[in-house]
Parts: structure tokens; sequence; C-alpha cells
């Protein structure tokens, strides 16, 4: 075919032109599509900094509010009404000696050499476990499952008063036993053992998750202890790598039952939850579930992830605005230079070749047939600074997946308020979340279209900006420019 | 056949208007071969222009077979270009990145012709001009009489009726200029062709059938040969 032979002709001879135009296009495009994959990167870490707060798949979290100096309510969103310690489980007192003694239902032994073990319910009033099921029920709500998070802190003392008290703490998540497309362990995947069934909604086991079994040396049929039970592992769970789960899983009722058992706790929590994750039928529905759910629970915090991720701080946040403000201008004025260059080149190659089109108008050939052959060369052009810019962008993504620090983002915990997040946050930001994420850029096939679409625009541009002058050309004028 | 009648061609050179043409009238018969001499910027490229349709007049009118061809739209020009008029310059002008052929072969592309059909008749042409055995070479690899033998076939493989040469020989040697203003009158004569030639050579001027003379505009029609 003659337009492929002349074409083909045309570029190997002005190959050094024809790459000098493709590699600014291509540097331009290559910009892009590094911005375009450094954005996806944080648009990734920063939807991870949600699920690691919110749970995968979850749009509303409705957590309990601050408590009244008389905390209690025996499963009742309503106001609290004081009722009296539970009589159950141990405490930890000084002896008239100033020793620590631990009693259990009055018998007081020297702590010297033992473990006082308690799990902790959050600082936050209970959520009747029925409003799981209200919440579920509602118009434009997928799924709702209700979590009791708690933590299991264990103070071990040394047999003789040289050493100190240990303290070792870890998170528990009451879940219920069935499957729900929300929740902690929603996008939990099961790497050892199996999940809970609903014959285990009573029995002393536990899913671990991997991260802290790997630590603790936990492996399906281990042990360990909750609230001075010995649990029997069933389970290991792996979870989204930029999320930060609780460490073990029990059964919701057992969790319950230990919760409550707890002495000195301040009220009982006996059917209730702290956490509900609610997942919407759509996006579009989450303003009016959360302002449904806020309507009928109007003492507890309801929080969508849409504002939750506003009051998320940190390296994440900086990230974000870095490559959504820096990085989009600088790509636009590299993509204008390069835009510019090739499209001065190519009326500078028109302008050197007017003989040779002044020429071809002679022979007879119509502007559009020549402003075609110069349009293909401009997309060959262009083909070809896609090619290299998308390289080049994968490159430039691989460059900053090796040298980005990773991300950390804060998040106010009052938005979820549970007391697991307060022991995550290392005890030093008391209030605050903070959770750290891998930042990997990732080219989507969106972002190849977008890059090809922008360097055939260049091309196209510097292209229709050569046929301009090309259908300005005289022949009489063009041949005589030779002459 | 061309009639131009009153033809004049006006230039813009900054405030000043040059007047390239002023009042030229000629009647060029079918099949004629007419030579225009006259010293370098008298006209006679701007002639040919107007006789090509590469350009229009200002005023009066340029016909070819009764057709005014200032009246014609740029696309009608265009076509008839193609398919009735063959150029050769001075300066050969072929596609430096295109073989011999392919410079041949470009002549055939506005007339849609197929592509067996191109190659044959390009072969044909390149045949004609004796360099068959050249068709792949490219136009640097080729001497300024083999480059003219090219552009005389790209002239003609379209089989126009007119021929129009803007100084053919200007850049070629003695031995070359003979050998291609033979091959023209060759192919003048083989294919009845209407040949309007500008040259500065007076020998070859007084081989046309017609030699005019352009001064400062004018066209004067100074020898009318037995060929007439």
């Amino acid at each position: 075919m003659f337009f492929i032979t002349y074409l083909r002709r045309e570029l190997r001879c002005r190959m050094r032109q024809a790459v000098f135009i493709a590699l600014g296009l291509a540097l331009g495009v290559g910009l892009v599509v590094t911005v375009a994959a450094a954005s996806a990167g944080v648009n990734k870490a920063q939807s991870g900094v949600l699920s690691a707060l919110y749970g995968v798949g979850t749009d509303i979290t409705v957590t309990g509010n601050a408590p009244p100096p008389h905390y209690s309510s025996a499963g009742s969103t309503q106001p609290a009404k004081v009722t009296p310690p539970s009589k159950n489980g141990q405490t930890l007192q000084i002896s008239p000696g100033g020793g620590a003694q631990i009693c259990d239902n009055g018998h007081c032994v020297n702590a010297a050499g033992r473990t006082y073990d308690r799990l902790i319910p959050p600082y936050q009033e209970p959520i009747s476990a029925s409003t799981v099921a209200v919440v579920a029920r509602l118009h434009d709500v997928a799924a709702a499952a209700g979590v009791l998070t708690l933590v299991d802190s264990a103070i071990t003392y040394p047999a003789n008063s040289a050493g100190s008290p240990q303290l070792a703490t870890f998170t528990v998540d009451g879940v219920g036993t069935g499957h729900t497309p929300v929740g902690p362990l929603a996008a939990a995947t099961i790497s050892s053992g199996h999940f809970f069934t609903a014959a285990d909604s009573h029995a002393d086991v536990a899913v671990v998750d991997s991260g802290y079994a790997a630590s603790s040396n936990l492996k399906t049929g281990s042990t360990i202890t909750i609230n001075q039970v010995r649990f029997t592992v069933i389970g290991i769970d792996t979870q989204p790598q930029e999320t930060s789960p609780p460490d073990v899983y029990i059964a919701l009722a057992r969790a319950q039952t230990l919760a409550t058992a707890t002495k000195n706790l301040g009220g009982s929590v006996a059917n209730t939850v702290n956490l509900i994750y609610v997942a919407a039928a759509s996006a579009a529905d989450i303003p009016v579930v959360q302002h449904e759910i806020s309507r009928r629970l109007p003492g507890d915090i309801v929080t969508a992830a849409g504002s939750l991720a506003s009051q998320v701080t940190g390296s994440v946040s900086t990230a974000a605005r870095l490559t959504s403000d820096l990085g989009k201008w600088v790509s636009v004025l590299v993509l204008i230079a390069a835009f510019a260059v090739a499209s001065l080149l190519t009326m500078a190659a028109v302008a050197r070749r007017a003989a040779e089109f002044g020429t071809l108008k002679a022979l007879g050939w119509p502007t559009r047939r020549i402003i075609a052959q110069v349009l293909g060369e401009s997309l060959a052009t262009g083909i070809a600074g896609a090619a290299a810019g998308i390289g080049l962008g994968f490159a430039g993504a691989a460059i900053i997946a090796a040298v980005a620090p990773r991300l950390s983002a804060t998040a106010p915990s009052s938005t979820i308020g549970s007391m697991q997040q307060v022991i995550q946050a290392g005890g030093t930001a008391l209030g605050n979340r903070t959770v750290v994420v891998p930042l990997s850029p990732s080219i989507t096939i969106g972002v190849i279209v977008l890059a090809v679409i922008l360097a055939m625009a260049g091309s196209l541009l510097a292209g229709a900006l050569g046929s301009w002058r090309i259908a300005r050309l005289r022949p009489a004028g063009a041949l005589a420019l030779v002459a | 056949m061309y009639k131009l009648t009153g033809v004049t061609k006006e230039y813009q050179k900054g405030r000043a208007v040059v007047g390239a043409l002023q009042g030229v009238d000629l009647t060029i018969a079918d099949g004629e071969w007419l030579a225009v001499q006259g010293r370098t910027g008298h006209g006679k490229s701007t002639l040919l222009n107007l006789l090509g349709g590469l350009d229009r007049a200002t005023g009066g009118t340029v016909e070819l077979d009764g057709t005014d061809l200032g009246a014609l739209r740029e696309t009608q020009l265009t076509r008839l270009r193609a398919q009735s008029i063959g150029f050769i310059f001075q300066t050969f002008n072929l596609i430096p990145t295109l073989s011999a052929a392919e410079n041949v072969e470009a002549a055939l592309i506005p007339l849609r012709v197929s592509q067996a059909g191109r190659k044959a008749r390009t072969a044909g042409a390149l045949e004609s001009v004796g360099l068959a055995d050249r068709a792949a070479h490219l136009p640097t690899e080729l001497s300024g009489g083999q480059q003219q033998r090219v552009a005389i076939a790209r002239a003609l493989v379209k089989e126009p009726k007119v021929l129009l040469a803007d100084e053919p020989t200007g850049n070629l040697d003695e031995d070359t200029r003979d050998d291609i203003i033979g091959l023209l009158e060759h192919l003048w004569r083989d294919r009845g062709l209407t040949l309007i030639l500008v040259t500065h050579d007076t020998s070859i001027a007084r081989r046309a059938q017609r030699t005019g003379v352009m001064t400062n505009g004018h066209l004067t029609i100074r020898q009318e040969s037995p060929n007439l």
C-alpha cells in the first residue's frame, strides 16, 4: 500500500526528528502515567486506611457514645442506669503491706508469680445486640454485623520482688459465627484450620490473625488464654495487607459472657456489641442510610467513610495532595511543552518539505490526501510516543514503589471510638489511630488508554498544525521556493 | 488546445504590485511543441504555472479545451492536473525518500488506479525512459540525467494531454541535455503530446515548432520551425 510505504520511508528518513518528537511525547505521557499510578497508589493507600479503620466493604460504622460518669446499661442504647459491678472474676488490690494481691470472690492471694488477666471492653456505651438486626432491616442497607471489641490485658508479677510486673495485651473481637459480607472477617482468608461454625457460638475456640499468630508462635490446635480461659485456636486468618486487624477472634456470645464476667468492669455487656459495621446497598445510598441510622440511634456515633476520609491526616494525605496538586500540574506543563515541541517540529518539517508537497499538488494529489499522509506520520510518531511513554510510566511507577516510604495515616479515634484503636495506637496518641500502609503505584487499563489518547492527541495536534500549513500552501508558491 | 486571452498576473511585493504577465494572448494547438525563452524574472515560469493550473491569472482567461481554468474550483483544478497535465521541473522534484518506481507510481495515486495497474504502468513508464533496471534506486543513487528521466516517466505515466517542462535540462551537462531533449522529442512525436518547454537554451528552443520570448511579461512569437 502506497500510503504505508510513503509513511515508512518518511519516518525512516527523518528518524532523528521522529524519535525526538516521540521521546518528547513519551516524556509527557510517561509523567502522566507515573503521576496517575502514584495517585492510584495513594488512593489505594487511602482506601486501605479506611478499610483498616472501617473494615473492608464497610460504608458506615456505628459506635456507642462516651459513657456518663456511672457507666452501665444492660443491652440498651437508652440512657444508662447504674448497676452494681459484677461479682464475678478477679480484682487486683493493694495488700495492707503495700504489695499487689489478686482477689477472686473475696479470696485474695499475693500476686507474686501470678498473672492477673482481664478482658476490657471499650470505654463507651454498649449497643444492644438487637440493634444490629434493626439496622440490617433498614431500607438500602445491604448488610450489618455487630462486633464486641475487647482488649485482653494480662499483668504477670515476678515471683520475687526484684523484678517489675510484665504487661501483655492483645485485642479480641467477638464476632458472629456465620459469614457476613461486612465485619472484621469479611475480607479475611483462612490460611490454616477453619472459620467458626454455628456450633462454636459458646465454645472456647478462637481464630487468630496470622500476624499475631506468627509473633506469638501460635498455630491451629494451640491454646491461648483469654480472661483466664484457655481457648483452642481453630483457624489462622490472613487479612488484606493494609488493614490492621484485631489479634484474636472469638464467638460474639462467648465474648459477651467473658466480658460480663470481668469484675470492676463498671457494667454489663451481656447481649451488647460496641461496633456495628454497615454496608449500604450502593454508594449513593450511604448518606440516606447514615441519616436514617442517626435518626434511629440518636445516642450513638454514626460515621460514614467519606467523613472519616476528610479527617485522616499524615503522610498519606500529604502524598494525596502532592499527586493531585503538584503532580497534576507538572504533568500538564510537561505535556504542554511536549505538544508544543511536537507541533513546532512538525511545522518546521512541513516548511522544509514545501517543495515535496508542492510537487505532489502539481501531480494532482488532493490536499486532503497530502494532509492524511502527514497526519499518518504524526500518528505513527504518536503511537511510538505512547508506547515509550507507557514504558516510562511503568519504570516511574516501579521507581516510586522501590523508593517511596510507607505512608502513615492518622484518624481521630472518636470516629470509631473503640479501645482497640487506643491500644493499637501504642498508647502514645490516645484518641488518634495511626495506620501505616505501603504506597503501591498501580497502572490501570484506564491509565494506559489515557496515555495512548494523550500521545495521539499531541501527535494529531502537531499533525493538524502541519496540515493547516499544507492547506494554505499554493503549489506555484511551493515550487517557487525550490527554484 | 490552449487559448490565452489578455492574461495578466500580478504579485504583491511589499507595497508594490509587480506585473509578471501583462496581457498575454496565445493559442497552442493540440500536439504542438512550444518553446518559451526569456531572461530570468520575465514571466516564463509564471506562464507555465498558469497553463498548468498551478496558479490563477489576475486578469484575462486561460482556456484548456474550452474550459476556463480560472473558473474552476481548486478540487477541479487538482483533478485536471492529475488527469491531463504532466510537469517536469529543472530540479527534478523527486521525492527523496521514495524509489524511482515509487516516485513514478505517486503520479497514479490521485487517479485511483489499482495497485497492480500502478505497478504495470510504472514499469512501462520506466522502461520507456530506459530506467527499468533502476526502479528500486533512490533519487540520491541516480545521476542528474537519470533523475530527470524518472521525472519524465512520472509526468508521462498518467498519459497526459499536456507536458509542461520548466527548464528540464537546466541542471544537466551538455551530453545529458541532448539525451533528455532527444527523449522528450521522441515522446512528443510518439504520443502526440502538447509540449510547452521553458528554456534558456536557444539550440533546444530551435527544435520546437514555435518559440516565444517573454520580455517584461509580454510574449512575442519569434520563430515557427518546419516542425509546425
